[in-house]
């Protein structure tokens, strides 16, 4: 009895103990996250009011779901170009399905469903027949944008109004999918497939040689980013209350970013999702922010980019220096 | 004895280079040809096949800076950015003073390998990955190119850039005259100098080319600048071409420049490949794009093909080895 409730005890210390060393790397980034927050408070104290933050947690949503979708596949050795491809598909398919026969809930199965299949192809393409995961989604990038031009050649299509005001209306309902999300990211981490995922990234051969399904890992990550970048155009859908076949493109760049920005390594296996959720809100903040201060696009673009280069050379520096 | 010897060394040598990457590229884009001419009218005119090659050159040397890059194990993802910024940012350096517009020029690749100097600058010493430093520096860049342009298109007056575009010295569009000669030196620079050995050791093992006395830092910044410069060249024939620079005409050479460099048989990865590859990539890119518009379908269908064929061609040409 004492024997199990020590057991428990020391099993707690040492997850805490490994969560505080996860932590360093992006702690400094969590501070840079706190400063900028407060700027924004104290720019816009309106984020204090319910409406507020479900504005701002609404204009963050997306970023913060195509920021997992990258750092899944960065954390496997992996990465995509095809992502803003797969949130304007995402969002055609649901603006021209919803209104229509299959309703909201076939509309929103069926974007689950390419989402998840159009990511397990991919994985499937770049694990099985061992190319390059930059060319192939970069290939696919085109393929994806084409059948999104398919769906819906130009803006249009329709989001039912109470999905548009549930998702993004006046309430923090937003917040509380991406929450559910991150939940379920941790229920993820703690399946088989889960545990393999960092160590297919940090080291594939000897993963491989420890039994670690390395393929099965690579391959489930990339059908769990489409299913993330498919979700998130579903969003963006309901934001606008319609479909464009090229809403999306930003988000492969700032996904990227947002990864990167969080801590996580271009080599798989290094960083954490909590870096990954931080750098998107960080982006998310910055772009904000600026706009408040009255940054013209001009400052916007060259201010963006210095931050990003300081971001992620200031650690190398400090590694450096000890 | 000394005759089979000679008989069973070049046919070996025959065997490499009829095996090669290059050679097949060459090959598939030989193929393409004689079977679309067939298929298609017109399509095999030499006036045709001559404009292929000519929008065929842009590419190819924008792929020249990338095939440097790659192969040093890097990426550039701010080529279009920058061939952008050459083609819109030309007029500004006008100068009266020299009617040839030359000055202008010579000031823009400045330009653009400065630009070029800075990636390798972060990559080198800040030791920012290459996809951000030059993703950020792609940002970086459009910021600057509304400041240029402001949103409006700009009219090329120069000479020199005209001539570029669209002259033909002897029947060949000078354009790819340039191209010719870009190859020539890109490729003895980088098969035939300690440069070009420097380059492949870096791509191959970083730390193992670092501790056998390998400058990385002046090498690194070295590729980058090469990458801006070629980058430069190539908006400005663009605008010789088009005769207006406007924001955005660069953007297909990001992915194409790629594309043309990973369907050479460069790898990806770095340390392996060459740039004879990545001049037949660049036609083939154009060959592919020319035979989608011939078969007259939709936007969407034609952004499908596009991927899809790319796909299949990397599926021939762009297997990487298993690491097992």
């Amino acid at each position: 009895m004492s024997d199990t409730s020590l057991a428990s005890q020391s099993g707690t210390a040492l997850y805490l103990a490994i969560q505080r060393k996860r932590n360093i790397g992006v702690r400094s980034l969590f501070l840079v996250v706190l400063a900028f927050l407060v700027a924004y408070g104290v720019l816009f104290p309106g984020l204090f009011t319910a409406t507020g933050f479900a504005k701002f947690t609404q204009s963050w949503f997306p970023l913060a779901l195509v920021a997992m979708a990258q750092a899944i596949l960065m954390l496997t050795g992996g990465i995509s170009l095809a992502i803003g491809a797969l949130v304007s598909l995402g969002a055609v398919v649901a603006a021209t399905t919803m209104t229509g026969p299959l309703g909201v809930t076939g509309g929103t199965l069926l974007v689950c469903v390419v989402g998840l299949g159009i990511g397990a192809a991919t994985g499937l393409i770049v694990v099985k027949l061992r190319l390059p995961a930059i060319v192939v989604t970069l290939a696919g990038s085109f393929i994806i944008a084409g059948a999104a031009l398919l769906v819906l050649p130009r803006p249009g299509g329709a989001i039912p109004d109470w999905l548009s005001n549930s998702l993004a209306g006046n309430t923090p309902a937003a917040f509380g999918v991406l929450v559910v999300i991150v939940l379920a990211w941790k229920l993820y981490l703690a399946t088989p497939l889960g545990l393999s995922l960092y160590a297919a990234g940090e080291h594939p051969v000897g993963a491989y040689r420890s039994g670690v399904p390395v393929d099965a890992a690579r391959i489930a990550a990339y059908a769990i980013s489409g299913l993330l970048c498919t979700g998130a155009g579903l969003f963006v859908a309901a934001q606008t209350g319609s479909g464009d076949p090229i809403i999306g493109n930003s988000f492969t760049l700032n996904s990227i970013a947002a990864a990167v920005l969080g801590g996580i390594g271009f080599l798989g296996g290094q960083g954490t999702m909590r870096g990954a959720l931080a750098g998107s809100l960080l982006l998310s903040l910055m772009i904000s922010v600026m706009f408040f201060l009255g940054f013209t696009p001009v400052a916007q673009y060259v201010a963006q980019g210095l931050i990003i280069i300081g971001a992620v050379a200031l650690p190398q520096f400090r590694m450096r220096a000890k | 004895m000394s005759i089979s010897d000679a008989g069973i060394l070049s046919r070996s040598r025959i065997r490499t280079i009829v095996t090669s990457r290059p050679f097949l590229t060459f090959a598939i884009v030989a193929l393409v040809w004689i079977v679309a001419s067939f298929v298609s009218r017109g399509f095999g005119a030499y006036g045709h096949l001559r404009y292929l090659v000519e929008l065929a050159a842009v590419i190819g040397i924008v792929a020249a800076g990338q095939t440097f890059v790659v192969i040093a194990g890097g990426i550039d993802l701010s080529v279009a950015a920058i061939v952008t910024v050459a083609a819109v940012g030309l007029p500004l350096f006008a100068i009266d003073a020299d009617p040839t517009g030359l000055t202008p020029i010579l000031a823009v690749l400045a330009m653009t390998t400065v630009i070029g100097l800075v990636n390798g600058l972060g990559v080198a010493l800040l030791r920012v990955h290459p996809m951000i430093m030059t993703l950020a520096m792609a940002t970086f860049l459009q910021g600057l190119l509304i400041i240029i342009a402001g949103g409006s298109a700009v009219t090329a007056s120069n000479p020199l850039v005209s001539w570029v575009g669209n002259a033909r010295p002897f029947g060949v569009p000078a354009g790819i005259l340039v191209w010719v000669v870009v190859s020539v030196v890109v490729l003895v620079v980088m098969h035939a100098t300690p440069f070009g050995a420097r380059l492949f050791a870096m791509g191959a093992g970083p730390l193992a080319a670092k501790l056998s006395g390998v400058p990385i830092a002046t090498t690194t910044m070295a590729v980058y600048g090469i990458s801006g410069f070629m980058a430069g060249l190539a908006g400005i024939i663009v605008l010789g071409m088009n005769g207006q620079g406007y924001v955005g005409i660069g953007d297909p050479y990001l992915l194409a420049s790629i594309a043309a460099v990973v369907l050479g048989g460069t790898s990806i990865l770095g340390g392996l490949g060459t740039y004879a590859g990545s001049i037949p990539g660049a036609i083939l890119l154009v060959t592919i794009t020319a035979l989608i518009t011939v078969v007259n379908a939709s936007p969407g269908w034609r952004s499908i093909l596009f991927g899809t064929l790319i796909l299949v061609l990397l599926l021939l040409s762009g297997r990487e080895a298993a690491r097992r």
